[in-house]
């Protein structure tokens, strides 16, 4: 226990250096609003010393020259305005300023999940994800706006008052110093105490939450096992833990932060008063001068306790900070262009030579598979859940990297082309069509500038989709809400191949693209598929049989190997795994039974 | 208000903690008013020469005891209040999670997990803020403001109280002015977060055609958009933010102008020394808080009385199922009987099972089969009440399942259900889910019933290994065995096994129900399921088709039928093959 803090430290550290070094390119606005938060401190600190010379020079001896006084007057308000005008501009820049770090490092993050690859997204779930991107930037705004407002602001503004007091009394003021090892002590302490009882709080709040959800998850169980006074006696334990931690929480903030600074504040109160006091017993004292002072000491501590006050929200943001360098620091990267040249897809011939896949580099999930697709042809895949078809999708599209044997486009290995010809050659189409938030056209032609309107038309009316679409309210701007929830599975799949058809594919990958259509439609997306084939080499997945007969290759798949390949008679003639899965899809079961 | 009033019964149950804690925080205002007293009697004493060494020891030293007073007085009332705020949390919290309990499965299919998880969370929050920060707002606000007011008015000078106060309702009204202005462009803030955040969770969904389509690029591009359009919104709001510290310090500021301006002139008519002058200006300092803790509580307030709401709505839902008056508290046993004339789930028309009669003797076996949706797991959950029957009865021995307490009669039933849910604890505990007493030798033969404990001596620490997130990944297999194991550690004079098998290869089936048939002799057995090989052997059998029983009979019977069973028992045979990759005519 007593080592993790101690980890988290360091690299605590390490993460206040980069969040810092997000601060580069905004320097120059940074030093502006520093400047100006100089001048606004200035002028602020001014104020008590205009009074002061009013009582000293003209109150208590009663000297009434009304120009003075409203000259001082004047001055007095020119100032007060004159900085709080100043404050509102450096305060609104020290908060742009974080707003567009932030703004930057999410960008940075997003991106760098862009570049990642599937085998990342496997093992991430998107939830958290998001929340990285999304919630832990957000708390890392607090950081900026607590440094760079509260805590840069207040210990310029401590520093305004110091000046000035030691303007007034350089003697007292050097009494004031002594103070300021006390304050940082205290915040020392407090930073230390609190921190251990502030994670252990969270920790406590996190555990009750894990245990609520899984109660609610797991009631039925419980309910069915009569377990529930158990679980309300658990839970009822780590409320009660949580409840006894918020209170030493509670009790850590009592000790020392404000009422503790406020404790101080009466001890420099004491100081400035026996100082001037026991100095009026030999001496005239000025008392615009002790007025001043008093002044002053009130809005030193003010600045104190609001940095006190973020200290806690500081630590949490550091916490976030650090998963989001996390993020940005992941290695795994998706596969790209290696090699010289820049090689183009102009045939379509595809071959597999010797592949061997593992995902997690222990089970194999594809066993050395060879074969070859020839310009035009059209070659499926078939066989059980987990035999590996979808694997030899996920390499052809270059989402995985291989690591034995060697995939060849037109004679080419996989990984010498570019990202751009790969993605403009090959066309996808997925068991689950992922409609994008926006309307049917943007889904059509996502950002792809070269693709006109006309293409987007084109591509729909190829697909078939052009007649639903053109009876839809706003066509082809008809809008898509979230996940294309307002269309049918059929619908949705004839704009994901209207999709594919746009980018006008040499080659075409089809992962059970009719798994989730309903009967009716399909007959409409089977002519439809077969049109989109012709003129090129396919690739097809297929959970139906009857959807992939006429394929030039059929390969059947069983445990990552190829078990049997040839044409739909030829298979069916060998009477093996394919013949049988085709009997088992047709329903003829009695046929072989009996 | 109104939420002050309705927590009231919490106010009064901690009675003790916030008379002494608001006690305390009048008493700690009051006190507060004796420093700048002092301090105005020294310069006073100061200005005048009238200062002796001793008097000031002596008033100095009584600013120290204050001050110290102060820090313990204000330490206590921060336990007082605030711990008190912590308990309603704590009871807020147990009650709603007694009511979760007590809840049956129509509750949870209405709500969503994550609602729920939200009302025990941040409503929570909300209501204890309102008990702690909220009674201190009002409090200070009141209390400290009035006190100070007060003492200004009275023993300084009212004219002076009257004219520095002057500023102070432009500050109330700009800074309420403000608020209003903030209400509606942090609204498009916080959507246009939300929009980005939609924005990432529909790019990380989508992350296959992204890839697929190469739009990489132009996704970066329309994230970052979107990412101005946030900043930009929230600079909106910045724009207003700032406006409140400037704006309090000019008013502040202009207070006190007026304050020693006019003050002067009453020192110079002699009305006033300038020790209470001073002493008016750090008055004047104190009202500062009262004003902003005004502002304050109105916004605690007002999400204390939202969530509330939400709260006393959830506390208010009675649960559905319960005892009758005179329910027994016998363990049920004997045969069971169905008598269903029609059953259909709450909110939904159409009935789910229709006619269903028939009898199950007690040492019987029981399968059930059909398509999914045929009504399979609704007859179970009837007979474990997780719905109650409108139009029929069940009956177990002498004993319709209804005059039996819930207590009782699932004491009786050992339930295995579909979605098969593990607790975050360890395999032990998880099999000893039932009955936590029991020993490790009873936990070990039912799992090696289920066929579990082989595998279980595989993991690293056997049977003390921790499932869950931050434990063992388990096979959807492993977790249904284990789930079967938890069941037959009951004993339970009923055992179910809804679709319990699915995930468990035809080896292992066999293997499991052969040990059922030893390990269940004289007992009660239901299997639902979709694969007939876990069935055969049953005593009866009965098909579900749209909610009613089309097949009736043991496995011969059916098969001779040569209906529905039949072709459903060709096809998994077939099936099985197929899975093994092997070849019919081998």
């Amino acid at each position: 226990m007593s080592n993790i803090p101690n980890i988290e430290n360091i690299s605590n550290q390490n993460t206040f250096k980069r969040l810092l070094l997000y601060t580069k390119p905004h320097l120059k606005k940074l030093s502006f609003a520093f400047a100006i938060l100089l001048l606004a401190t200035g002028a602020d600190v001014l104020g008590p010393i205009i009074i002061k010379i009013f009582i000293d020079d003209y109150l208590t001896p009663r000297i009434f020259e009304w120009k003075p006084i409203t000259l001082l007057a004047t001055t007095y308000l020119t100032l007060l305005i004159t900085s709080v005008t100043l404050n509102y501009f450096q305060l609104l820049t020290f908060n742009k300023t974080a707003l567009w770090i932030i703004h930057q490092l999410r960008v940075d993050v997003f991106s760098k999940v862009q570049h990642l690859g599937l085998s990342f997204f496997d093992k991430s779930p998107g939830g958290s994800l998001v929340s990285r991107i999304t919630n832990d930037t957000e708390a890392i705004k607090e950081l900026y706006v607590s440094v760079l407002s509260t805590f840069v602001q207040n210990i310029v503004f401590l520093v305004g008052v110091l000046i000035a007091m030691l303007f007034l009394n350089p003697k007292l003021a050097g009494l004031f110093f002594l103070l300021l090892p006390v304050i940082l002590l205290l915040m020392k302490i407090y930073r230390h105490l609190s921190s251990k009882i502030f994670h252990l709080t969270r920790k406590k709040l996190s555990e009750l939450n894990s245990k609520l959800n899984e109660s609610l998850q797991g009631m039925n169980i419980i309910q069915a096992m009569r377990q529930e006074n158990r679980f309300k006696k658990e839970f009822g334990n780590i409320n009660q833990q949580h409840y006894s931690s918020k209170l030493k929480q509670i009790k850590i903030n009592g000790l020392l932060t404000r009422p503790a600074i406020d404790l101080v504040y009466m001890m420099a109160l004491s100081l400035i008063l026996s100082f001037f006091g026991i100095k009026s017993l030999n001496s005239t004292i000025e008392i615009g001068v002790v007025y001043a002072f008093i002044n002053y000491l009130d809005r030193f501590f003010e600045p104190i306790n609001m940095m006190m006050f973020r200290l806690s929200q500081f630590q949490q943001a550091l916490v976030a900070a650090e998963r989001v360098f996390g993020l940005l620091d992941e290695k795994d990267l998706a596969p790209s262009k290696e090699g010289e040249g820049r090689p183009t897809i102009t045939e379509g011939l595809i071959e597999f030579r010797n592949v061997t896949f593992s995902y997690d580099g222990k089970t194999n999930v594809l066993k050395n598979i060879s074969f070859t697709a020839k310009p035009g042809e059209t070659v499926a895949l078939v066989g059980h859940t987990g035999s590996g078809k979808s694997s030899i999708v996920n390499l052809l599209m270059r989402f995985y990297p291989i690591k034995y044997g060697e995939i060849l486009i037109d004679g080419i290995p996989l990984q010498n082309f570019s990202n751009e010809e790969l993605r403009q050659k090959i066309g996808l189409v997925l068991q689950d069509p992922f409609l994008f938030v926006g309307n049917i056209k943007e889904n059509i032609r996502l950002h792809n500038k070269k693709i006109t309107d006309q293409d987007v038309i084109e591509a729909a009316k190829f697909v078939q989709a052009d007649s639903f679409i053109q009876r839809l309210p706003n066509n082809y701007e008809e809008a898509v809400y979230e996940r294309g929830a307002t269309f049918s599975s059929g619908q949705r799949q004839l704009i994901s191949f209207a999709r594919t058809m746009a980018i006008k594919p040499k080659i075409l990958v089809l992962d059970e693209a009719t798994a989730s259509i309903d009967t009716e439609t399909e007959e409409l997306i089977q002519t439809t598929l077969k049109k989109m084939r012709t003129g090129r080499t396919t690739i097809a997945i297929a959970h139906r049989l009857s959807t992939i007969q006429d394929a030039d290759l059929i390969i059947v798949l069983h445990k990552g190997k190829i078990v049997e390949s040839g044409n739909h008679q030829e298979l069916l003639a060998k009477k093996g795994l394919y013949h049988n899965m085709y009997i088992l899809q047709q329903g003829i079961t009695d046929s072989i039974t009996s | 208000m109104s939420i002050f009033r309705d927590l009231m019964w919490f106010f009064k149950l901690e009675r003790k903690s916030y008379l002494t804690g608001i006690f305390l925080l009048l008493v700690v205002a009051l006190l507060n008013l004796l420093p700048p007293y002092i301090v105005g009697i020294i310069i006073d004493g100061i200005k005048n020469g009238e200062l002796s060494f001793i008097k000031l020891l002596q008033w100095v030293l009584l600013i120290l005891a204050i001050g110290i007073l102060l820090y313990i007085l204000r330490y206590f009332w921060r336990i007082m209040i605030f711990g008190a705020s912590s308990r309603l949390g704590k009871l807020l919290r147990n009650r709603l999670f007694e009511l979760f309990t007590k809840q049956s499965p129509s509750f949870y299919n209405q709500r969503r997990i994550g609602d729920l998880m939200a009302h025990s969370t941040n409503d929570i929050q909300a209501v204890e803020s309102t008990a702690g920060e909220g009674v201190l707002t009002l409090i200070d606000s009141i209390t400290m403001g009035s006190i100070v007011i007060i003492t200004m008015a009275s023993t300084i000078s009212w004219k002076l109280t009257l004219i520095a106060l002057l500023p102070m309702p432009v500050m109330a009204w700009l800074t309420n002015y403000y608020g209003t202005l903030i209400h509606d462009r942090f609204f498009k803030a916080q959507e246009a977060f939300s929009n980005l955040n939609d924005k990432v969770q529909e790019n990380i969904s989508g992350v296959r055609v992204i890839k697929a389509f190469g739009q990489e690029e132009a996704e970066k591009e329309e994230f970052r958009k979107q990412s101005i359009d946030t900043v930009k919104k929230n600079i909106a709001v910045a724009k207003v933010d700032s406006l409140f510290d400037p704006t309090i310090t000019l008013i502040v500021g202009i207070s006190f102008f007026l304050a020693i301006a006019f003050g002067s002139m009453y020192v110079i008519k002699e009305e006033l020394t300038i020790g209470q002058l001073t002493t008016f200006t750090m008055y004047l300092g104190h009202l500062i808080w009262p004003m902003l803790a005004f502002g304050w509580l109105f916004n605690i307030v007002e999400r204390g009385r939202a969530s509330y709401d939400r709260i006393e709505a959830l506390l208010n839902t009675s649960p559905d199922i319960i005892d009758r008056k005179d329910a027994i508290e016998e363990k049920p046993r004997g045969d069971i009987l169905f008598d269903i004339n029609s059953f259909n789930y709450p909110e939904k028309s159409n009935p789910t099972l229709n006619n269903i009669h028939f009898t199950l003797k007690r040492g019987q076996t029981l399968g059930i089969v059909g398509k999914t949706g045929s009504g399979k797991t609704t007859l179970l959950r009837l007979l474990l009440r997780e719905f109650d029957l409108q139009d029929g009865d069940i009956k177990i021995g002498d004993y319709s399942i209804y005059d039996y307490k819930l207590y009782s009669l699932r004491s009786g039933i050992g339930y295995v259900p579909q979605d098969h849910f593990l607790f975050s604890a360890t395999v032990a505990e998880n099999i000893a889910f039932a009955k936590p007493n029991a020993t490790l030798d009873e936990i070990i033969s039912s799992a090696k019933v289920a066929a579990i404990h082989d595998d279980i001596m595989q993991f690293q620490d056997r049977y003390q290994t921790k499932v869950g997130e931050r434990g063992v990944t388990l096979s959807g297999g492993q977790k249904q065995r284990i789930s079967i194991a938890r069941a037959l550690l009951m004993e339970p004079e009923i055992l179910i096994l809804d679709d319990a098998l699915s995930a468990v290869d035809a080896k292992t089936e066999e293997k499991i129900l052969k040990a059922l048939q030893h390990n269940r002799i004289g007992k009660t057995t239901i299997i639902a399921t979709h694969r007939i090989s876990a069935i055969q052997d049953a005593d009866l059998i009965i098909v579900l088709d749209n909610g009613e029983i089309i097949e009736y009979g043991n496995h011969t019977e059916l098969l001779a039928l040569a209906g529905w069973y039949k072709d459903m028992y060709n096809r998994q045979q077939l099936e099985s093959l197929v899975e093994q990759g092997g070849i019919f005519n081998e």
